[in-house]
């Protein structure tokens, strides 16, 4: 059992600042997250969100991507079956580079791709915070912030702390597993 | 709703930019003017377009038909001129992608903050483009049904592709650049089509967009991830678009023909494919923004930039086409001379001084800041050049195989009603998946757009803010 106590907010300079409030009276960042339409300038830093691992993956699949493209085509151009077109080279470097790009370009935008997939746990069409109805709002114009407790009793304060910065619209939202 | 487009006031200060965002907007407004598109019925217009469209791609699926049934003999390829319509058609197709992928991902990689209201549509029209151009080689195959053997999978033939040939590059290529661009284009998507469901009338409609949304909740943490792969794809896309047209180019300047083998044309390539997409952008787009209701995202600050990148790749394919001519002239090569003083003056001369009209005089019109706010100009012009690149890419093909080496080899060619049948078809096979597009899909990226606005505010007020402080600065001065 889990519970959302979320607050919207006017813009994202005061997520921002409601953000770091909350840091600051000892709300742990793994509890704290914000939703808005567009991202907000700056957040990462409120929240000290670490550099995407994405960066790492698609590198590494673009250079398996590029091995690979160069690997099949030497192998079954040169080693397992040298196909003399013209009298060229089987093992033909320049040529085999056309598709040894193509290779790694399409490993590493897969990769992009199916690890966001991967770190959003999606396709995930359903929410708890989709029960709210005012929620509807994060992808249009508004500006939430939540805080997740894992008992119910925690949720009085929060609620307080999160009016007390004068958000709109405070709800708990309960999650069932 | 305070939405709309507030119609320029006599006051406006000349020297002040034109906007990029018309009217006073705030995020809900824009995200509502920007779903209207799609919440709204199809008009009337729409449903005569669409039956069209329709006609079109059965007209396209018949041309299909007959080629399968009666084979390439059914074109009107011959021997020397074995490459005629079909890879004309390609070439142009594809060329027509080029630019979504140059508004999507150079642009962000430049911060252009002008390309967030045109990317959407630029980029659905390239995936469309090249899924019409990737047709082409495939029916070009003679058997289209055996197309896999292009992929080196272990069967019973026991013989692999050979990666020498542009063939291979090409499959690869294509599949490789309408993947990306795919992709590319549904991550910028996710957060529209959560937008969608949010404000779905119906529940029907809700589930769908949902169901695509993935569950896109707009977290912080999302974002985080979602900018780094945005980018990141954008830095992927960057050299990819330039590869793919420079591998289309190689199927010509790898060859021996006479007006074909030359190192100017992988940049000439993909500047002409730039071109001729920035002409198809404008094409499209002027007809819909009205009835579409996009007026105060897409404004004229759009068309004006649009122009000017028209006018700029034009002279860089102006300066391929010059170069082309000296380099035949420079290399002293009697056949090279031979088969260039034949497109200038042979039997499809008037195609090509045609095409010197449309792509390298009518792009200069847009000197002139009058004619490029011009809508009916830029229209007329921008559709001129789309025809251009077609007749630029049958002049490169056509005259060069028709005139080789030999005499005797020499022969006319003129394409059958079938060749017709299928440029003019796959032309209304795109104009059917536009049309669904501009129905089911946000056409202009909406959170972009947002974020756009939000930029554009903070920038007016820091403006403000400095004037404020300044101006008894200066009045103490005075």
């Amino acid at each position: 059992m889990r519970y959302w106590v979320v607050g919207e907010f006017g813009s994202g300079d005061e997520v921002k600042k409601a953000l770091r409030r909350l840091r600051e009276l000892g709300y742990a960042k793994e509890t704290l997250d914000a939703f808005s339409p567009y991202p907000v300038e700056g957040l990462e830093e409120v929240l000290e969100l670490k550099p995407s691992p994405l960066r790492g993956f698609a590198f590494v699949a673009g250079l398996m991507g590029a091995a690979f493209g160069y690997g099949v085509q030497w192998w079954t151009n040169a080693v397992d079956w040298p196909l003399n077109v013209g009298n060229r080279p089987p093992h033909a470097g320049p040529a085999f580079v056309p598709i040894t790009f193509e290779m790694m370009v399409l490993f590493a935008a897969l990769t992009l791709f199916l690890g966001l997939m991967w770190l959003y746990r999606f396709p995930r069409p359903h929410h708890p915070l989709f029960e709210l109805e005012s929620f509807r709002t994060a992808s249009t114009g508004g500006f939430w912030v939540s805080v997740t407790t894992e008992r119910r009793e925690e949720t009085e304060p929060v609620l307080r702390h999160l009016r007390g910065l004068a958000a709109r619209n405070t709800s708990v939202v309960e999650e069932k597993e | 709703m305070a939405e709309g487009r507030v119609s320029e006031t006599p006051t406006r200060d000349p020297l002040e930019p034109r906007p990029l965002i018309e009217g006073a907007q705030s995020p809900e407004s824009l995200t509502g003017s920007l779903l209207r598109p799609i919440e709204r019925g199809p008009g009337r217009v729409w449903w005569a377009l669409f039956f069209l469209t329709l006609g079109g791609t059965g007209l396209f699926a018949a041309a299909i038909a007959v080629t399968l049934v009666r084979g390439i003999g059914a074109w009107g390829n011959n021997i020397p001129v074995a490459w005629a319509f079909g890879i004309i058609d390609f070439v142009w197709w594809i060329g027509f992608g080029h630019a979504g992928t140059l508004i999507s991902a150079i642009l962000v990689l430049f911060q252009q903050k002008w390309r967030a209201s045109v990317n959407r549509f630029a980029e659905a029209m390239t995936l469309f483009a090249v899924m019409q151009a990737g047709l082409f080689p495939m029916l070009h195959l003679g058997r289209p049904w055996v197309f896999y053997w292009l992929v080196p999978y272990p069967s019973t033939l026991r013989v692999w592709p050979q990666f020498k040939s542009a063939l291979p590059w090409d499959m690869l290529a294509i599949t490789t650049y309408f993947t990306v661009s795919l992709l590319f284009w549904y991550l910028g998507l996710l957060p529209d089509l959560a937008a969608a469901r949010d404000r779905a009338p119906t529940p029907r409609r809700q589930f769908w967009y949902g169901l695509f949304s993935l569950g896109w909740t707009g977290s912080a943490r999302h974002w985080h991830h979602w900018r780094t792969g945005y980018l990141l794809l954008a830095a992927l896309a960057t050299p990819l678009v330039l590869s793919v047209h420079t591998i289309v180019s190689f199927d010509f300047a790898i060859a021996q023909v006479p007006g074909w083998h030359s190192t100017i044309f992988p940049p000439y390539f993909v500047a002409g494919a730039i071109f001729s997409g920035i002409a198809l952008v404008l094409t499209l787009l002027l007809p819909v923004r009205g009835p579409l209701g996009l007026h105060h995202v897409i404004t004229d600050k759009h068309v004006d930039i649009l122009t000017k990148l028209l006018l700029a790749t034009g002279l860089m394919v102006s300066y391929g086409y010059l170069q082309e001519h000296f380099f035949a002239w420079y290399s002293g090569d009697e056949y090279e001379m031979a088969a260039y003083a034949f497109k200038r003056t042979g039997t499809w001369g008037w195609l090509f001084w045609l095409q010197m009209f449309t792509n390298v005089l009518v792009p200069h019109l847009f000197w002139f800041s009058k004619l490029r706010t011009n809508l009916v100009v830029v229209w007329f012009a921008a559709l001129a050049v789309d025809i251009g690149m077609w007749l630029e890419r049958f002049t490169i093909i056509v005259p060069s195989l028709a005139h080789d080496f030999l005499p005797r080899s020499w022969e006319h060619y003129s394409p059958t009603w079938v060749d017709f049948g299928l440029l003019f078809g796959s032309m209304g096979f795109f104009g059917l998946l536009f049309l669904l597009f501009l129905k089911f899909i946000p056409p202009v990226p909406i959170s972009e757009v947002k974020e756009l606005h939000h930029d554009l505010k903070e920038a007016l007020e820091e403006k403000e803010r400095r004037e404020r402080t300044e101006s008894p600065l200066r009045e103490k001065e005075a």
